[in-house]
């Protein structure tokens, strides 16, 4: 089933485009940092049950059985290859070979890298099922350029807060940073560079697409609905002139496709000749840099909360990693065996 | 501001093409007025639009040869973009111009463009859909409206603009008469209430003519004629060119002073001047009325899309052999859904649908396809090949007919739609009307039992259209069974003996079409027009005229029956 927008009034639907897109910006970032299964299990079902409250449960569970197969392969691989130093060896797969261990690190890291994936994912679905195309499109385009001073200063601050906990190892190993061998002077240090690179980060990305790519991606998204109807329409009139569109014959199938293909081509081509025209006669290159938007979009309370659990999460689980403690599932069923 | 439009000794050949298709146009627009460009298909009409909103040079290849000014501004000099501030345009096909997922997005497109602050973007959307009466479509998405409401989403998108030229290509070609109403009222009244400059193309003139001020007839990349409404009707018809609308043709034939484009006013020029008698003779025409047995039945045939809306309602009909039906309604009432069940592009979610004794149910539609011959309304959606030759054998190749059989039956159904001299020719260098015949040529080369018609005459001139119903008709007369979807009711009660008139996927009418035309409610509510000829045998009643009147002949020979006396004194 096509993953689209569909509308709707839930609480993910009420969310501004960019906290959906931050949702999954982090969404991924979280299931970089953390590798604890049950941790991992939880944002997953938190997303899942976001999810629920969004769209149609079937649909939802239709879209993600199609990939559990897919996931529990990538994580059968994890099971059977991530064998560190000491780990707890449980059984040889192939026994009377001795060959593929499987440990109990290796199948906690299975189980983690299962939720991982399907968390990645699912934030991409629930973004595209509650966000309308033409949203997105904005929300990476380039539009308003006055940002005030202390909303600036606060992404700043947080972006590079996250990274000076990420980088947090470089000053805590007691070894000469940039020179300095003073702690405290390297901590100063650290804190500098980052937020000088949050501030060259949000200046890169800050400005999003140009307003031709963001028009251009916009114009893209209307026109799949319209094109898979013409698809449609042509395969239709094909069938129609007797034109078997599914035969058995594997070739006779690449015979049809070809068939197929001259039409649909051509329909593409009046398509996109279509728009140039429609655009051009609208208005498109009157002055493209100075292009206006009627969509708004602002941050509510619900916005701030998502973002806030977001950059909390982040920043939680590199703290944890840090001081060790970002395997607890492992380390408690660790503590319980002989 | 003034913005007069002035062509100046203007040429114009696109790139691929040898023959130039504008040729030394002078022509001045003066602001506010409200023009007419007609003429047929080819004649030029688009390329001149194309040349007032600077689509050429700036966008189309060619070379241009004298000048277009639009108040001040020489179109070589400024973009589409800048143009586009002054001159908007609404082409044929609405959804091709629909960009957007919205339709106020769609109608803010053009404001967005113009770099208009985000309050006043939506204080004009709202307007602009207000004008247009498409209030509460906001959130709507643009290809999923009717093709009338596409039509008011364009125009709305073009209205938010503030334009101070109008120039409309065709607007009315994909609309339904309510539709079409609708589109003209709309644009007339923004003309006249802001003072607006107004240019429409258009085949309608019946229904165009009462609207303006000034026509300009086309031919061949040259203006023929270019005057006022009463001086163009005074100066007659031009032979494949111009037909003036069929109520001025009969008031001439009668020798009336005038030029009346409405039947009360024929009637009222007629009563003024003659002492008007009764018809003594009247016409018959004998039209496709099959007797044979039937071919296609549906049995309480309802149709549910996956999207949940029910487009059929427990539709049952049986269809004859030999018959040619019309199946009207207005856009979006199932008459695509409906068909698509005898070939089985769809399956019925609720009854039965035979087609010569096979279920489509258990029949693929390739093989229902052997007895059915579809053409759909968008020839491009049918065409495969890129020779007319390949396009023509490919229907064949598919049916596994004997490559023996090739040439003859491609020679004869070539023959029936007038094309057999194009054979060798390349597909995509032929006109739309061209393309529609080959279409249905290549559906012909299976010599099919029955035929199937999408809205075969979307956009064609007059002559195109005439043309088309003719080689239908000759088909039937043949023995072919036709069912013809189509909003050209004067076409249909002139060729098919049978209506079936759905609404909202529910049968209201299924029989004689002149009982149908008798029955004005009923066509009203369905939003159906009644021919003007047909308006005027209703009128003339009382004076023995038949009401289901629809030939411009017999009309003639009526109302010369009426006045005879008269002018023989």
């Amino acid at each position: 089933m096509a993953i689209e927008y569909r509308k709707g009034k839930s609480f993910l639907h009420n969310l501004d485009a960019r906290t959906k897109l931050m949702i999954f910006v982090g969404g991924t970032v979280i299931a970089m940092i953390i590798i604890d299964p049950i941790m991992m299990g939880i944002l997953f079902l938190a997303l899942y049950f976001l999810g629920r409250d969004a769209i149609d449960n079937q649909v939802l569970n239709n879209n993600l059985k199609v990939l559990v197969m897919i996931f529990l392969t990538f994580s059968l691989f994890q099971v059977l290859w991530f064998t560190p130093k000491n780990s707890y060896f449980l059984f040889y797969l192939i026994p009377w070979k001795n060959w593929v261990p499987v440990t109990v690190q290796g199948l906690i890291r299975g189980v983690a890298v299962f939720f991982r994936f399907f968390s990645v994912v699912l934030a991409v679905h629930l973004m595209l099922y509650t966000t309308p195309p033409v949203e997105l499109a904005l929300t990476i385009t380039e539009r308003d350029k006055k940002r005030t001073i202390l909303s600036t200063i606060a992404v700043i601050l947080v972006l590079g807060g996250i990274f000076f906990v990420a980088a947090l190892p470089m000053v805590t190993d007691n070894a000469v940073f940039l020179g300095i061998q003073q702690s405290g002077l390297q901590f100063a240090a650290l804190a500098v560079l980052c937020i000088l690179f949050a501030w060259i980060v949000l200046k890169v990305l800050g400005r999003g697409l140009p307003a031709e790519m963001g028009v251009a991606l916009m114009l893209g998204f209307a026109t799949v609905g319209i094109m898979a109807k013409q698809t449609e329409q042509i395969t239709n009139a094909q069938k129609a002139r007797g034109y078997d569109v599914q035969p058995k014959n594997i070739f006779a199938r690449v015979k049809v496709l070809t068939a197929l293909l001259i039409p649909i081509f051509l329909a593409t081509m009046q398509r996109s000749q279509d728009i140039s025209i429609a655009i051009l006669s609208r208005g498109f290159d009157y002055n493209i840099s100075e292009r206006t938007y009627r969509r708004e979009f602002t941050f509510h309370r619900q916005d701030y909360l998502v973002l806030g659990i977001l950059l909390f999460v982040i920043v939680g689980g590199l703290i944890l990693e840090r001081v060790g403690f970002n395997t607890p599932t492992e380390s408690f069923i660790l503590s319980r065996l002989p | 501001m003034e913005y007069d439009i002035k062509f100046d000794q203007v040429s114009f050949r696109y790139t691929d093409s040898d023959t130039p298709a504008l040729k030394d146009i002078n022509l001045e627009i003066k602001t506010g007025e409200i023009v007419l460009i007609t003429g047929p298909a080819g004649s030029g009409k688009t390329t001149l639009c194309s040349c007032i909103n600077g689509l050429i040079p700036h966008y189309h290849e060619g070379d241009l040869e004298g000048k277009v000014t639009i108040g001040e501004y020489d179109t070589k000099n400024v973009r589409v973009g800048g143009l586009a501030s002054i001159v908007g345009m609404v082409f044929q096909d609405p959804e091709s111009q629909l960009v957007t997922n919205s339709v106020a997005d769609e109608v803010a497109f053009g404001p967005e463009n113009f770099g208009i602050p985000r309050e006043k973007i939506n204080k004009r959307v709202r307007k602009a859909l207000k004008a247009t009466r498409m209030t509460g479509y906001e959130d709507r998405e643009p290809h999923t409206l009717s093709g009338g409401e596409q039509q008011s989403c364009v125009i709305a998108a073009t209205y938010s603009m503030h334009p101070e030229i109008y120039v409309l290509d065709e607007p009315l070609a994909n609309l339904d008469p309510q539709g079409r109403a609708k589109v003209l009222e709309l644009v007339t009244d923004i003309a006249s209430e802001f003072g607006k400059t107004m240019i429409i193309v258009e085949h309608a003139l019946e229904e165009i003519l009462p609207y303006v001020q000034r026509v300009i007839i086309m031919d061949k990349g040259t203006i023929v004629r270019d005057g006022s409404v009463e001086s163009i009707l005074e100066n007659g018809d031009i032979k494949q060119v111009f037909k003036r609308p069929d109520i001025t043709r009969l008031a001439q034939s009668i020798d009336l002073a005038g030029f009346p484009l409405k039947p009360e006013h024929l009637i009222s020029a007629m009563q003024e001047k003659y002492q008007l008698r009764g018809v003594a003779q009247t016409m018959d025409h004998a039209r496709g009325n099959g007797k044979g047995d039937p071919v296609i039945v549906m049995d309480n045939v309802s149709h549910r899309y996956e999207a949940g809306v029910n487009a059929l309602h427990e539709v049952s009909l049986s269809i004859h052999q030999g018959e040619f039906i019309a199946l009207l309604g207005r856009n979006g009432s199932g008459k695509t859904t409906l068909v698509s069940h005898i070939i089985g592009l769809l399956k019925p979610t609720q009854g039965k649908v035979t087609v010569v004794g096979q279920n489509t149910m258990d029949t693929p539609t390739h093989i229902l396809a052997r007895h059915v011959g579809f053409c759909f309304q968008n020839p491009n959606h049918q065409i495969v090949s890129f020779t007319v030759k390949d396009e023509m054998e490919f229907g064949l190749k598919a049916h596994g007919i004997d490559e023996s059989e090739y040439p003859d039956r491609i020679q004869r159904a070539l023959e029936i739609v007038n094309m057999e001299e194009y054979a060798d020719a390349e597909v995509f260098d032929l006109g739309k009307g061209q393309k529609q015949r080959i279409a249905l040529a290549s559906v012909l080369t299976l010599e099919p039992e029955m035929l199937v018609i999408d809205e075969p005459t979307t956009g064609q001139d007059p002559e195109m259209t005439f043309e088309i119903f003719e080689i239908i008709n000759k088909l039937n007369q043949k023995g072919t069974t036709v069912l013809l979807i189509t909003h050209k009711v004067d076409y249909a009660a002139m060729y098919a003996k049978r209506a079936i008139l759905l609404n909202h996927g529910h049968i209201k009418f299924d029989g004689n079409i002149d009982d149908l035309l008798m029955d004005e409610a009923l066509m009203q509510a369905n939003s159906l027009e009644l021919p003007d000829i047909t308006r005027l045998a209703k009128q003339l009643g009382d004076y023995g005229v038949p009401a289901n009147t629809v030939h411009y002949e017999d009309m003639e020979n009526y109302l010369k029956q009426m006045v005879e006396v008269n002018r023989g004194n």
